[in-house]
């Protein structure tokens, strides 16, 4: 075990509020826990040296951040600065079905309902959920009532401050039927130390439009999930845009808990520098009839290293399930790395599933092609490395973002190239 | 129907059976002095000793591998006989004449009669009766070419140097648990070297058995191909019927030198275990070759039996423009696991590697593919290409891919692709509007799916893989 996983652990032992006993049970499996090394599947190409050497802590003054601002969002900010929920942040009146609260304000039966969903849609085997488990302030919890779709979307922000330490933690619940959007983004300061972990449960016939933006670089640690639990006909379609950072590591889970069940995953990464993004998306199909399709693309430049894990686990009685995973990464530089795995574990006969992967480098042909017509190489690179990922912000169904992101894509390949 | 499929599903192994020939066998356990006893027998040199025990001083160091997808009852080590030799081999027999008729019966009885092989089929037989190499033939051709195909033991005595320079040089001693093992305590094997420029004049072939009841197989293999040589080397494996289950943990290792080829094919087809998963063979094996400038290594593999495999034939693409193969069709059904696949690493530029792997699934059977495509920072204009399919044949199976993809150099070029699904709905009912009954069809769309890999393989083989397929998916229908 690490100092630093025991320094967490002897923190959390500290606290006693009303999550007190899911606390004791991450700390109970964290002493069962192994550090991961190399030899840990899930961490075999993301050393946790940054987590080991981290000097970040936890910052308990009032520190002023607001969250970057996107044009024609008009969204219902959700707001944690340094691990803090900043009640001034949160809009007076929320639209009516929709409920934004602070675990620990709810009632006793609030609480001990809160309680009893706390962490049954994230899987117990992510060292840094219980991590997250044990030293999160407090759970938000956020409702949707039944049938009603919601149009403004809300925007979870963690915003860190330099050296800053955070544990954020959110629960959304989409009642049957109803309809929901959700951004989610870190902001993270330098040598800062992040886990944001999300939740959502999706109803019968809800349906979830899912954002999830990991654009802080530099030297800082982030690593965080978002965990998705369907329902008959339910959907949802989510979209992942990460930069690299000293070490930046998402999981995404989705689990078909309901027949009919549709999920659509778009993750893009894009690094450079010395950074490192590490994206496992997992997809468990326990019930027939689901769809899931993933996209996820990634682009690598100068000495960074690019990590995903696709799995994608079909039960004994997930007949009748389509499932389809296409991984595609580009190379750009001989210092990068790319390590990727798409896995299948199939159980059921019925099925369809299919994944694809491919490394290569930008089309020598196209890039020829544009410098024949003019096009400087550089210029052209950009264009072809841009038309890459734009395919897949064309799919983002919230213009709005699409248009805020488009540009910051642009601005990372022009930096990307200039080395 | 259902009592069709109960017939079938009952169906006794073919190959089951046990021979009666006295053997020497030691009593089960392991430490040092059972490496020096093995050794000693074998009139081995010093070094060669010692090699076997400090390989076996890693092996206590280290730990069963558990990452592969694969269940199965701790193995006592110290359970298990590590040596046993037919007892006829004390002097050895000069021809077929003299060897034990019990022997000869033996493999007959399998349908591989020496006597007509070396007649009719033109083939130089290592046959490996347990654990001793016990009748060569053809080896008087051979020589003429200059080419050397021997027991490994022997090989120890008449070439050591050779031996000594190769052996653990593709697969070193504590590459892995069971190849550690092996080196500790393996007791026979081939060895082969195709001398430079030189083809290889008749394709050769090992026929492994497992006969002596608790006995450990532990068979070791070194096939070196000099510059600018050609060799095709066949291996193919049935046991006896047995109640125990038998540890088989071999090491092939392969040396292409430059402009030399190298083509590996196996079909495996030991004995699975009844319907429960009782009894059958473990097979843990470690195979890997080294291919230098322009060399090439193709693996072809067939496996139907086994009730836990655990194997990766893998190749080094050491030297520039090498080329690596990895054909596979692995056939799982009862209660049969096979954690089975391949890792290609690049290391020289424009080396190239094709991976075809065709997973068939059936029964209560788990069938995965687990493979790693590396490219080095070196590997310059590497290329790869990876097609994975899983069949599903019943709803009580598993069929599992796990692909490591990892590059390092911008200008290699990975695919990979993986498709799972059961045979259609649709191509059985075009088949049955033919007249077929349900089980050749499903037989036949079995052979096309496998198509690609059966064609790598030399023309008998390819005959005995259909057909042990067929046999196979016997009762697996429904």
């Amino acid at each position: 075990m690490s100092e630093w996983l025991e320094s967490a652990i002897a923190r959390a032992q500290g606290i006693n509020d009303w999550l007190a006993p899911k606390r004791a049970h991450a700390l109970e499996l964290l002493a069962n826990t192994k550090w991961p090394t190399r030899k840990t599947e899930a961490w075999r190409y993301t050393p946790l040296r940054p987590v080991e050497r981290t000097q970040a802590k936890v910052i308990t003054d009032k520190v002023e951040l607001l969250p970057v601002a996107i044009a024609d969002l008009s969204a219902i900010e959700l707001v944690f600065v340094n691990g803090q929920f900043d009640q001034t942040q949160l809009a007076k009146t929320l639209p009516e079905g929709v409920s934004i609260s602070l675990g620990g304000d709810l009632d006793t039966a609030q609480q001990a309902e809160a309680l009893h969903a706390f962490s049954t849609i994230k899987p117990e085997r992510h060292i840094f959920g219980l991590v997250n488990d044990a030293l999160a302030q407090d759970v938000v919890v956020v409702t949707v009532a039944e049938g009603v779709e919601i149009t403004q979307p809300i925007r979870i922000s963690s915003l860190l401050s330099q050296g800053a330490e955070s544990h954020t933690r959110v629960q959304v619940t989409l009642a049957a039927g109803s309809r929901l959007t959700v951004i989610e983004d870190v902001q993270a300061q330098g040598d800062s130390f992040n886990t944001a972990f999300v939740e959502y449960k999706v109803a019968a016939n809800a349906s979830l439009e899912h954002y999830r933006f990991a654009l802080q670089t530099g030297s800082n640690v982030s690593i965080g999930g978002s965990h998705f639990n369907l329902h008959d006909h339910a959907k949802m379609h989510s979209t992942l845009v990460g930069f690299g950072s000293e070490l930046s590591r998402l999981d995404t889970d989705i689990i078909h808990a309901g027949e009919f069940a549709d999920a659509k995953l778009n993750a893009m990464y894009l690094l450079d520098g010395k950074e490192l993004f590490d994206l496992h998306a997992t997809v468990e199909h326990a019930m027939p009839n689901g769809k899931t399709e993933e996209n996820v693309r990634c682009i690598v430049a100068d000495r960074s290293r690019a990590i995903f894990n696709g799995r994608i686990h079909i039960h004994r009685d997930a007949q009748k399930t389509l499932a389809e995973l296409n991984n595609r990464n580009l190379l750009l530089s001989d210092k990068a790395e790319i390590n990727t795995k798409p896995e299948l574990e199939i159980y059921a006969d019925d099925v369809k599933c299919a994944h694809g992967a491919t490394v290569a480098q930008i089309d020598k042909q196209a890039l020829y092609y544009l410098q024949t017509r003019g096009v400087s190489r550089s210029k052209a690179q950009v264009m072809l490395n841009f038309g890459f990922i734009n395919e897949l912000i064309d799919l983002m169904p919230n213009a709005a973002l699409a248009e805020w992101i488009r540009p910051i894509i642009r601005e990372r390949f022009a930096q990307m190239e200039v080395k | 129907m259902t009592e069709q499929i109960d017939k079938a599903l009952a169906r006794e192994y073919e190959a089951g059976f046990v021979s009666d020939v006295e053997s020497e066998t030691f009593e089960p356990g392991l430490d040092e002095s059972v490496i020096r006893r093995i050794s000693e027998m074998k009139g081995e040199p010093e070094w060669m000793l010692e090699w076997r025990l400090s390989a076996f001083r890693e092996w206590l160091e280290m730990e069963e591998p558990e990452w592969a997808l694969v269940d199965y009852p701790k193995i006592d080590f110290q359970s298990i006989s590590y040596y046993s030799a037919p007892k006829s081999m004390k002097d050895k027999p000069k021809s077929l004449d003299e060897v034990d008729p019990e022997l000869l019966r033996t493999y007959e009885k399998l349908g591989i009669p020496l006597i007509e092989q070396q007649m009719l089929a033109g083939i130089a037989v290592d046959a490996v009766f347990d654990s001793v190499s016990v009748v060569t033939t053809f080896r008087e051709k051979l020589e003429e070419a200059g080419v050397i195909f021997c027991p490994i033991s022997e090989a120890l005595h008449k070439y050591p140097d050779l031996v000594k320079k190769y052996i653990g040089s593709v697969v070193p001693k504590k590459d892995n648990y069971y190849a550690a093992l092996n080196c500790a305590v393996f007791t026979d094997g081939s060895f082969v070297y195709i001398p430079k420029g030189t083809r290889c004049p008749m394709e050769l072939s090992t026929y492994f058995r497992i006969n002596e009841q608790n006995t450990g197989q532990f068979e070791r293999t070194l096939i070196i191909a000099d510059e600018g040589s050609h060799v095709s080397y066949l291996e193919g494996c049935t046991a006896p019927q047995r109640d125990e289950n038998q540890l088989h943990a071999a090491v092939v290792e392969l040396v292409a030198m430059d402009n030399a080829e190298i083509k590996y094919s196996t079909v495996q087809n030991w004995y699975p275990g009844d319907e429960n998963g009782k009894g059958g063979i473990y097979n843990f094996v470690t195979k890997r070759g080294i291919c230098h400038t322009n060399a090439k290594i193709s693996w072809t593999q067939v496996e139907t039996g086994s009730s836990v495999t655990w194997k990766y034939p893998s190749c080094i693409l050491k030297g520039d423009n090498s080329v690596g193969e990895f054909y596979s069709v692995a056939l799982t059904r009862g209660r049969q696991q096979a954690d089975t696949g391949t890792k290609m690493i690049h290391i020289g530029k424009n080396t190239k590697s094709t991976i075809i792997s065709k997973g068939i699934s059936a029964g209560r059977s788990n069938n995965s593919y687990r493979g790693l495509v590396r490219m080095n920072p070196g590997a310059e204009g590497a290329r790869n290409f990876t097609q994975c399919d899983s069949l599903l044949i019943g709803d009580q199976c598993g069929a599992h891919t796990f692909p490591y993809v990892e590059s390092r150099n911008p200008s290699a070029i990975i695919e990979h692709e993986a498709t799972t699904s059961k045979v259609s709905d649709e191509q059985m009912f075009l088949c049955r509007q033919r007249g077929l009954d349900p089980e050749k069809a499903v037989s036949m769309i079995v052979n096309g799916f496998c198509k690609e890999v059966f064609k790598e393989l030399p023309m008998e083989f390819a005959v005995e893989a259909g057909k042990l397929l067929e046999i196979s998916l016997e009762g697996s229908v429904g």
